[in-house]
């Protein structure tokens, strides 16, 4: 028994002073790099996030060239996007970053994370309409611009031209139109539309936000909705059930003209089906292009807007903001930060990031599309008949994808409308509290 | 832990009048060895898992987002989850679901031990391969069953004009359950196969020769000697199979994703899409609730195992 004591005490103090020093290592060098991260021998280092792994080598390139235009500013590029949540949690977010633009980072902007940019010699070169997608969602104590769109992603139809040519369909450019063009397929024994309605998601982008965005004014229904908050019910004007009803029944007709076996089908079964031929159209923005083009380098693609009413001048594209610049606030290097965004948005990076990547360019004076994959779709961003996909507005903790796909199986509308009021209220009594 | 065997060296023992045992017991230096073992594992789990679980609870009486700012709201998360019908379901099918998996685990796990303790030919070799499926990871034999359930089995039923099958099961927002209580017990079986049949080993031989000389048929035999004489391993297989179900995850991920439509989701499921729905308060409140759910079963259950004098 005493003998131990003074064995033990000081091996207790001597592992305590090595945890102590072990940690003090650990401490140390991390406050030297934070202290002088930013500037080193008159060169600042910016850290850069986008959201968009598979595009590092584009902007990898665009770093280089950037650096070697302005030997003083140093950046480091992290595809990360998970990083950015942590970031904000230590205090470090990254100086600047790319985000897709949509309820989440709505929230960013509300919470005030990121900097003002209307002064940016660039913000004056962004189509006002397109900065209307970001502007739409909120604005910073009322008129800041938190984010300048960089790449802008436009979704409708794909269609197999081929196939079409084969049956002598011609682009619908209304409902009618488009239901003669499926039946005509449908008559022939090809399926007028490949669904995949195993996974959830893209019937949401497809055939309910199309609907949806073709047939009521999304941005000003959620507008609407977003200013009424808690006290709402199935029963008030601004309620699901008394906007969105009139669309279901489109919505059911577009997923009757799926080919059998749709809920067993999931995006990758779609898009390998889809590149081999076995449908006519295929309701999938540009992201399914490359992998459709993967599986068949032969194949003949184009895109069209959706027509959802009988007059063509009413037909939307979809569109989402995939990328967004922002500065975050309290970054310490604002200026060179400022400089990045500028030499981001040149004409020359910004539209051949756009023209590679199958998106459309933000700026006033764009190029129009010249890709035939999506050229069909130039008309309705030039005239600004685009929206953004209904369910984007969907807070995360609503599982929206799920409700639809259940009112696909169960084709009870009024069951999926009042649930989709319940939980908004829900929500927006939690949250509101 | 010196202060402590200190401080029981200089204060005689209140007990040891009573006792002689008790005061050779305290005398008796505890090796230290034994707390070197405990305390650091007690430490790990304390701050991994209780810690957290304490921050949650915190965090469960506020609005907190995940990030950013929040402020107490007092118990109005706990009024809203009772008020949520979606969270409702969710407790419905898991409590079904862990029901059913349960008994239907134990059926097939004690009809498989009985087999295999018989003396059956390959009996090793049978045994190695009923136990694959404990060694395989849950999540990737439920991506391959989701295969053959959404691939092979609608072929195979459309060639051979079996209608029902025709359209994949897991897309049926009725049946779709059934295909995860089928894959849990295809994975949870062998788990408690073995523990039956290290309960059927203990059984003695000779009283099953007495019953025959007796006239109890095989039947009988199992009714009235082999199941009372298990019963210990019933209960312990029933009680974690029980609880592990009601915790089920990473096969409905796999292969429903929680639907069709809503049709599947899981509590678990529920609340770990607070992390990511920007709902973290509202879930934790969720996740505190089930915890005294299933605290208070185990409770039930541990009375009920020390009843039987059975021990965990």
């Amino acid at each position: 028994m005493n003998a131990s004591v003074p064995a033990s005490l000081p091996s207790r103090r001597s592992l305590l002073r090595a945890v102590g020093l072990a940690g003090a290592a650990a401490v140390l060098p991390l406050t030297g790099c934070g202290a002088e991260a930013g500037r080193q021998n008159g060169v600042t280092t910016l850290r850069f996030m986008q959201n968009k792994p598979e595009v590092v080598d584009y902007f990898n390139q665009v770093i280089k060239d950037f650096e070697a235009l302005n030997p003083d500013i140093r950046v480091i590029q992290d595809f990360n996007e998970g990083n950015f949540v942590p970031g904000l949690v230590r205090n470090d977010p990254p100086d600047v970053v790319t985000r897709g633009f949509a309820q989440a980072t709505a929230d960013f902007v509300k919470k005030g994370i990121f900097a003002d940019l209307a002064d940016l010699p660039a913000a004056a070169t962004i189509n006002p309409e397109m900065q209307e997608l970001i502007s739409s969602w909120g604005r910073y104590s009322g008129n800041e611009t938190s984010a300048l769109p960089f790449s802008v992603a436009a979704a409708g139809v794909i269609y197999n031209r081929d196939i079409f040519d084969a049956n002598g369909v011609a682009v619908p450019t209304t409902w009618d139109e488009f239901v003669a063009a499926c039946e005509t397929f449908k008559a022939a024994g090809i399926a007028p539309i490949y669904g995949t309605y195993k996974d959830p998601w893209t019937l949401a982008q497809g055939m309910f936000d199309y609907v949806a965005g073709g047939s009521l004014d999304v941005a000003g229904f959620f507008a609407k909705l977003t200013a009424t908050g808690a006290d709402i019910s199935t029963a008030a004007p601004e309620s699901f059930t008394n906007n969105f009803g009139p669309a279901l029944p489109k919505m059911l007709q577009l997923a009757s003209f799926a080919q059998g076996g749709a809920e067993s089908k999931n995006y990758a079964d779609g898009n390998a089906a889809f590149a081999k031929g076995q449908a006519a159209m295929y309701l999938q923005g540009p992201w399914a292009l490359s992998q459709l083009i993967a599986a068949n380098p032969g194949i003949r693609l184009g895109t069209f807007p959706l027509p959802v009413t009988n007059n063509p001048e009413e037909t939307k594209a979809r569109v989402n903001v995939d990328m967004a610049l922002s500065i975050t606030r309290n970054t310490p290097n604002m200026a060179a930060a400022q400089r990045f965004v500028g030499y981001l948005l040149e004409p020359a990076v910004v539209n051949t990031y756009n023209e590679k990547n199958a998106a459309f360019s933000p700026l006033k004076d764009a190029p129009a599309v010249t890709n035939p994959q999506i050229s069909g779709l130039n008309h309705s961003i030039k005239e600004a008949r685009y929206f953004q996909g209904a369910v984007t507005y969907f807070p995360p903790s609503v599982p929206v994808n799920n409700y639809i796909q259940s009112f696909v199986y169960s084709q009870n509308g009024d069951q999926f409308l009042s649930a989709l009021d319940d939980e908004w209220r829900r929500v927006a009594e939690r949250t509101a509290a | 832990m010196t202060t402590t065997s200190l401080a029981a060296e200089a204060a005689p023992s209140p007990r040891a009048d009573f006792a002689d045992s008790p005061v050779i017991r305290s005398r008796r230096r505890i090796d230290p060895t034994y707390y070197w073992m405990v305390v650091p594992v007690l430490a790990l789990f304390a701050f991994f898992i209780t810690l957290p679980a304490l921050v949650g609870v915190f965090f469960s009486l506020t609005n907190y987002a995940g990030y950013g700012d929040w402020k107490f709201i007092g118990l109005s998360n706990y009024v809203n989850i009772f008020k949520d019908p979606a969270v409702l379901q969710s407790y419905i099918f898991t409590f079904v679901f862990a029901l059913t998996t349960t008994v239907v685990v134990n059926i097939v796990a004690l009809a498989i031990a009985l087999g295999l303790n018989a003396k059956i030919k390959w009996r090793t070799g049978i045994r190695t391969v009923f136990f694959i499926p404990m060694v395989l990871s849950a999540l990737i034999v439920s991506f391959v069953f989701n295969y053959l359930f959404s691939n092979t089995l609608p072929v195979l039923a459309e060639r051979f004009g079996f209608t029902p099958l025709a359209t994949s099961i897991l897309a049926n927002e009725n049946l779709a359950w059934l295909a995860i209580v089928l894959v849990t017990v295809w994975q949870a079986a062998p788990g408690a196969t073995i523990i039956y049949l290290a309960g059927l080993q203990s059984v003695p031989a000779e009283i099953y020769e007495a019953a025959d000389l007796d006239g109890a048929g095989s039947f009988r035999q199992f009714l009235n000697l082999t199941l009372p004489l298990i019963l210990g391993y019933l209960v312990i297989n029933v009680i974690l199979g029980f609880k592990g179900f009601l915790g089920t995850y990473e096969i409905i991920v796999g292969l429903t994703g929680g639907g069709p439509g809503m049709a599947t989701q899981s509590v678990a499921m529920r609340i770990f899409s607070g992390f990511t729905g920007g709902d973290y308060s509202y879930q934790m409140a969720n996740a505190v609730i089930y915890f005294l759910i299933t605290l208070l079963i185990s409770v039930i259950q541990l009375r009920l195992i020390q009843r039987r004098g059975v021990s965990l």
